[in-house]
């Protein structure tokens, strides 16, 4: 059984925000409202986290990208009343709409605010209104989303490994971020896999994870030199 | 006195609880007609019973797509033009072809958006279309005979180790 993981390079991202906009085109994630955010309450399934450095003549701002970790032990699974949001046995945590109440405790119970609660009903530009994709459900006022790795392809790729009687091989399933990084600083695959570039990657000596300490074991590893 | 009055109250509204929890857990997904009235009388009966049609025939798409899908307008008139053209039915189905008009088929096996079902996959696994429609060739006017409920969809994935993953299905 494969574990999917996924690595970022943080030497070789350039911070261009191309996942974030992939990200949203492939999952149906409305546009961010100017309104919305001054609340907080607008959704990025991929999120670039800035961290300011120094001050102003030696300013350093870095950016970090950030998915969603797919714990191996998610603190969001434990406090959901309901089961909406559980993990998968390759690893992927996801979030079962229809089945979410909105009680808002795994938006709370995640230490990385990977999930997302619909404070409105997500709408788009009328012109935009026809290239939502198919594959994905267009989450409704109320329940609570997240990154999902985009597990539709995963199925898609499945579907089409077994239409043509073959394994699924590594191209088949890749994330939507992963796939448009122009800086191929992103890496996806099974970590369980011992030649896979993820498994070799998430051992090097750049590696690191956010809040380790914490006890999540996330599964989005990411690579820096030094500080 | 009183004390046991609402003990009894209690008690009778408990059961009336658990029976509706039961009798909910035992109705099917969809409580609307299980044979709704169709705009043509279509028989399956006659098409895929008596005269052997094999059901991929008219449903092309159900092995290579997410849908099975309805055959078209144009599909149907292919073999219409020359069979069965002064049956009442039949006539209706060229005066949609005539009209350039789709037929306004009502759906009977519905999922709820939240479900993701690709005929592609089942049917690949080889899984027979009557394990989910019954036995469609005896059937004159379609129905529904599954309940399409999950745990349905789940007693099959597990005797046929197929995934149960919650993401197999709800994407």
């Amino acid at each position: 059984m494969a574990k999917w993981g996924m690595v970022i390079d943080l030497d070789k991202c350039t911070a261009c925000q191309a996942c974030v906009i992939a990200c949203q085109a492939e999952n149906n994630i409305p546009n961010s409202d100017p309104e919305a955010a001054r609340t907080g309450r607008n959704i990025h399934w991929m999120e670039m986290l800035p961290m300011v450095e120094e001050e102003y003549p030696h300013l350093r701002m870095r950016l970090m990208p950030r998915p969603c970790m797919h714990c191996e032990k998610p603190p969001c699974i434990k406090v959901c009343p309901v089961n909406a949001t559980q993990i998968s046995s390759e690893g992927i945590v996801g979030q079962i709409n229809a089945r979410c109440i909105g009680c808002r405790y795994c938006t709370t119970a995640c230490p990385y605010t990977v999930k997302y609660f619909n404070w409105f009903k997500p709408k788009w530009p009328e012109v935009m209104e026809h290239q939502l994709n198919p594959d994905v459900q267009v989450r409704y006022i109320g329940v609570v989303e997240k990154c999902t790795f985009c597990h539709h392809r995963l199925q898609k790729g499945r579907d089409l490994a077994r239409y043509e009687g073959r394994e699924l091989g590594p191209d088949d399933y890749m994330p939507a971020c992963v796939q448009t990084c122009p800086a191929d600083a992103m890496y996806f695959g099974d970590l369980d896999n011992p030649k896979s570039s993820v498994a070799i990657l998430s051992k090097s000596k750049r590696a690191f994870h956010l809040l380790e300490d914490l006890g999540t074991h996330p599964k989005v590893t990411y690579l820096s030199e030094g500080v | 006195m009183r004390a046991t009055g609402v003990i009894i109250v209690l008690g009778i509204l408990g059961i009336a609880l658990a029976a509706g929890l039961v009798i909910n857990y035992n109705l099917p997904l969809n409580m609307g007609d299980a044979s709704p009235v169709q705009p043509i009388a279509f028989s399956h009966q006659l098409h895929a019973g008596d005269y052997e049609m094999p059901c991929l025939f008219c449903h092309r798409y159900t092995g290579v797509s997410r849908s099975a899908g309805i055959p078209d307008v144009e599909l149907c008139k292919n073999c219409h033009l020359f069979v069965g053209r002064d049956k009442p039915e039949v006539k209706k189905l060229m005066g949609y072809w005539e009209r350039r008009e789709p037929i306004p088929w009502v759906k009977v096996h519905d999922l709820p958006d939240h479900a993701y079902f690709p005929h592609k996959m089942h049917i690949n696994a080889e899984v027979a279309c009557q394990v989910c429609h019954g036995d469609v060739a005896s059937m004159a006017k379609i129905q529904r005979v599954a309940s399409l409920k999950m745990g349905w969809c789940l007693n099959c994935h597990r005797s046929n180790n197929a995934s149960i993953d919650c993401w197999t299905c709800h994407l």
